[in-house]
């Protein structure tokens, strides 16, 4: 299976500076995503999950400092798999930018600020694929938007195509920056979020969409969310982060059956998941999440942990290996007294 | 700072907010300090606000003598910026003529402002006709050239320090109004004035105690950020002779003397003085009011 | 669009005939008795008087005389001058053209180097270019333009003899060519002061909308940043920036005024300064109207152009 892996994250580490500040957002994060899997990347917000993946593309501003053992992207695209050292990309160069569109693409949080409001929905669909597609002709690409736009369910799609972000709903909207992200059929698709502003029965249908083109295609999924009744519809695997580091991560079966980071404990008990016990009370994490500027040293999540202890607020905490492919950020599993 | 919270109960709730609020004044403090532009601003407007009040202390000098056996003399030991065309010190006119134009350009700022905010809060809070009405007000107003509705204000009503305040301040309340309007229109949407609402709170009690606070951050940069433009224009019209009377000394009644072909050719000393002084103390505070602005409210342009 | 569009018309129409309204009746309470003022004080006598204002129509209703205003202005009759004499129609309409020629050439100018610099600030943000901008932008938004106008002159004129102080046509021009060097000088006070405000306002709205979450996703298209920008940044960039033209125009107007003063330049603001000093209110008012109605005119035009660059004011129905 290790060869299927498409994208291999060995310690991410993003610095943001603010005000001449600088505040470590990601910290030493490693994941691999497998080829058709989907990897569900849990969290608060604010815990840097989104500052992850746009670190990983490279999508970030000035004041962002990114560094990493290595990003591996390996495409599968055309026979032998070819593989991109990501880290060691310029963020805007001609190679990274031949990545973004045809083997990786985002969708992102928010539907109502992810287009143009100046320009027709079909345009903004085309312009990755004429960008990618050298000498295609504007008519062709227009078809291949209006079969995406059918494909992906959007009723009167010739008549869609010419019309403007503001004249759609939100759930329309979304549907648009999938066939955008989809058009140049990547490999790979970040989904930042993609449901959560929108309703909730709307909210399933795009997922259930996604989930539908990912098994026909046999693309690989990121999914960014903090919705745990998501991650147990969609992932194969997860991982779990709290203030920019992977407190947990392992098979869904694994984090679901067997939380072992007091963190993942309390975020699965304080989510109603679907089919869960129903005399299982809710309980809510104690504290608030503190300010990424405030740590320096220990576990993250000390503060707010039942179990904390004079050794969780020294240096950092290794990762142990729970069980084959479970890993888990906590010294309780290095003594053994789990559950 | 402790790291590990205990049992996080009502107590550290509130030691925890108190903590984030002053560390949120240090932090605006640290980043104004940052802000090298804005600290020389403030330290411009500082020394000038000094020689305005100082002025007699800080000068042998009389401001409107002439001395006609000292006329358009250059910069010198005893006149250290020169002399105008009646013999007057320079550096002297200077000094007191920050008083009357810092005073001009303030007074008007906070009165248009104060114009603006009552407008904008009328308008903002309770929409509707009167709304309309002070917006169409607005437009017009607006789309006047400032210098020129003053100018023929002036000419009805005749030159004069207060009447030029007067002017100032009606027809200067626009774009605090427009800020004031959209701020009042967003919160009255709000919860906690719905709930005041809700408690049977009066409308003007609501608009001007508990809404209005809100709004100051906005104001008070409105208010910085307008002086400016009352220096200049001040200066503007007692140039072109309709501002403050001529005997009044003020920046603008100094640069006057530019009018003079002998003065604009071959003594540029005369109005150059003014004139830096006029760019340096607006210079000062656009710096400063663009510092406030990035520490007060980021958001807005 | 075509129901936005009747709309703002009939809004600038209205605003047209409240403004004039307003002025027409400030000019019959000027003091002044047009009526003894055309018989003279030789032949003034009560009836002599009453027989004229009856004739000349001066006791009809307000709104009739007003209406008689408005019929003869549109047939080119303007009044006269109440200090001068000077009929307003060869002594302001006609000093337009000089105006607008300093003014709308500083706009432009202003216009296309505010928004060059502007843009380059935007896209080499913190760069030597953006500095520079910047700097010229402080400077340009503190240095009043009549300030700026007696350096220029003081530069150009009296140390590098380089061009004329004065005065709009020189004696024996013929071309345009032979006028430009006067026109250098005005313009370039009006301008460059104009340019800071500009370039300032461009930078800050591109800024704005590159951090737009539509401009992420056109990156994350993998085109071009420079297609990021012209498509996507400065394409959103424009409705804001075409917003503010008014805005400017009228700063321009205004900086005018002393401009002409300072270059004997024969515009309009010229005439206004001379009229105010010899309190003549007909020219004032009469000024005042085509300014109003000049800059109603300006708003609603750069309403409708930023009602063209953007889909959700021109497909509103």
């Amino acid at each position: 299976m290790s060869d299927e892996i498409i994208l291999d994250v060995k310690n991410l580490s993003t610095v943001i500076t603010t005000d001449r500040v600088p505040v470590r957002i990601v910290k030493d994060v490693s994941f691999q995503l497998r080829r058709g899997r989907t990897l569900a990347i849990v969290g608060e917000s604010g815990c840097g999950k989104s500052v992850t993946m746009q670190s990983v593309v490279k999508l970030v501003s000035r004041n962002y400092h990114i560094t990493a053992d290595h990003v591996l992207y390996r495409s599968f695209r055309s026979g032998a798999p070819k593989e991109y050292r990501l880290d060691k990309l310029a963020p805007y160069g001609r190679v990274m930018r031949s990545l973004r569109g045809p083997e990786i693409s985002m969708v992102f949080q928010d539907p109502m600020m992810s287009l143009n409001p100046v320009y027709k929905i079909g345009d903004q669909v085309i312009e990755g694929l004429l960008q990618h597609n050298p000498g295609m002709k504007k008519r062709e690409a227009w078809a291949r938007a209006l079969e995406m736009l059918k494909k992906l369910g959007i009723p009167a799609a010739e008549q869609r195509i010419n019309e403007y972000p503001h004249q759609m709903s939100g759930g329309m909207k979304q549907r648009i920056v999938i066939a955008i992200a989809m058009i140049c059929d990547p490999q790979i698709i970040i989904a930042d979020e993609p449901t959560t502003a929108l309703d909730v029965t709307i909210q399933s249908q795009i997922m259930e969409l996604m989930k539908q083109l990912q098994t026909e295609d046999r693309k690989s999924i990121i999914l960014i969310t903090h919705n745990m009744g998501l991650v147990a519809e969609m992932a194969d695997d997860v991982a779990v982060m709290y203030m920019g580091r992977v407190v947990e991560a392992g098979p869904i079966q694994a984090i679901f059956e067997n939380p072992l980071h007091p963190y993942t404990q309390g975020l699965l008990k304080s989510v109603p998941v679907l089919g869960m016990a129903r005399d299982k009370p809710l309980i809510a994490i104690p504290g608030s999440t503190p300010n990424p500027a405030d740590l320096t040293e220990g576990c993250e999540f000390a503060g707010r942990c039942p179990y904390c202890e004079a050794a969780c607020l020294r240096g950092v905490i290794p990762s142990f290996e729970a069980e084959p492919g479970h890993q888990v950020r906590c010294l309780r599993s290095a003594h053994g007294e789990v559950n | 700072m402790d790291k590990v919270n205990a049992p996080v109960g009502g107590h550290q709730a509130i030691a925890n907010a108190r903590r984030l609020g002053t560390s949120l004044r240090k932090k605006r403090i640290r980043k104004f300090v940052g802000n090298k532009l804005a600290v020389f601003g403030l330290a411009v407007i500082v020394v000038f606000l000094f020689m305005a009040l100082f002025a007699p202390f800080l000068t042998p000098y009389d401001p409107l003598e002439p001395n006609f056996g000292q006329t358009l003399k250059g910069p010198s030991a005893e006149h250290w910026f020169g002399t105008d065309s009646m013999g007057r010190d320079l550096y002297t006119r200077v000094l007191y003529g920050a008083r009357v134009s810092i005073l001009i350009a303030v007074s008007s700022s906070l009165i248009a402002n104060a114009i603006g905010v009552v407008m904008g809060a009328f308008g903002g809070y309770f929409g509707g006709w009167l709304d309309k009405g002070l917006v169409r007000l607005s437009e017009l107003f607006a789309c006047f050239p400032q210098l020129i509705i003053v100018l023929v204000v002036m000419a009805f009503i005749g030159p004069g320090t207060f009447n030029l305040i007067l002017v100032f301040a009606i027809t200067g309340w626009t774009g605090t109004f427009r800020l004031v309007r959209a701020e009042y229109m967003s919160k009255k949407e709000e919860t906690y004035v719905k709930a005041c609402e809700a408690f049977g709170m009066s409308r003007l009690k609501i608009m001007f105690f508990q809404i209005l606070p809100s709004v100051m951050t906005t104001v008070i940069i409105q208010v910085t950020m307008n002086i400016p433009g009352y220096v200049m224009s001040e200066a503007g019209l007692s140039f072109l002779g309709f501002g403050v009377p001529m005997s009044t000394p003020t920046w603008g009644t100094m640069l006057n003397a530019a009018k003079s072909m002998k003065v604009l050719l071959y003594a540029p000393g005369v109005w150059l003085v003014p004139g830096c002084a006029i760019s340096l103390f607006v210079l000062a505070v656009n710096f400063f009011g663009d510092g406030l602005r990035d520490v007060m409210d980021p958001r807005q342009q | 669009m075509a129901k936005y569009v009747a709309k703002r018309l009939l809004l600038t129409l209205v605003m047209i005939i409240i403004i004039s309204f307003a002025i027409f009746v400030a000019l019959n309470n000027t003091g002044v008795d047009p009526i003894s003022f055309k018989l003279g004080l030789d032949n003034y006598t009560p009836e002599a008087a009453a027989e004229l204002r009856e004739k000349l129509g001066l006791n009809a209703p307000l709104v009739v005389r007003y209406l008689r205003w408005w019929k003869d202005m549109l047939s080119g009759n303007f009044g006269y001058s109440i200090a001068h004499g000077y009929s307003i129609r060869s002594g302001l309409i006609a000093k337009w053209p000089a105006t607008l020629e300093i003014s709308l050439t500083a706009m432009i100018v202003s216009t296309v180097i505010g928004i060059g610099i502007g843009m380059l600030s935007a896209i080499w943000q913190n760069s030597i270019v953006d500095y520079l901008g910047r700097m010229i932008a402080a400077i340009g938004n503190s240095v009043p333009e009549y300030f700026f106008a007696l350096i220029l002159i003081q530069l150009f004129s009296v140390r590098l003899q380089l061009l004329p102080t004065s005065g709009r046509v020189p004696a024996g021009a013929v071309t345009f060519w032979d006028r430009l060097p006067n026109l250098i000088l005005p313009v370039a006070a009006l301008a460059i002061p104009m340019c800071g405000n500009l370039m300032r306002y461009t930078r800050n709205t591109m800024l704005d909308v590159a951090n737009q979450e539509y401009v992420k996703l056109a990156r994350s298209k993998g085109i071009p940043e420079w297609k990021v920008y012209i498509k996507h940044v400065f394409r959103n960039s424009m409705r804001p920036v075409v917003t503010v033209l008014l805005f400017r125009m009228t700063l321009l107007l205004g900086g005018s005024v002393a401009v002409e003063t300072i270059f004997s330049w024969p515009g309009v603001g010229q005439v206004l300064t001379q009229a105010i000093t010899a309190s003549d209110y007909s020219v004032v008012m009469l000024y005042t109207l085509m300014m109003a109605v000049l800059m109603l005119t300006i708003s609603f035009l750069v309403d409708l152009f930023a009602a063209l660059l953007d889909p959700r004011v021109r497909l509103d129905k």
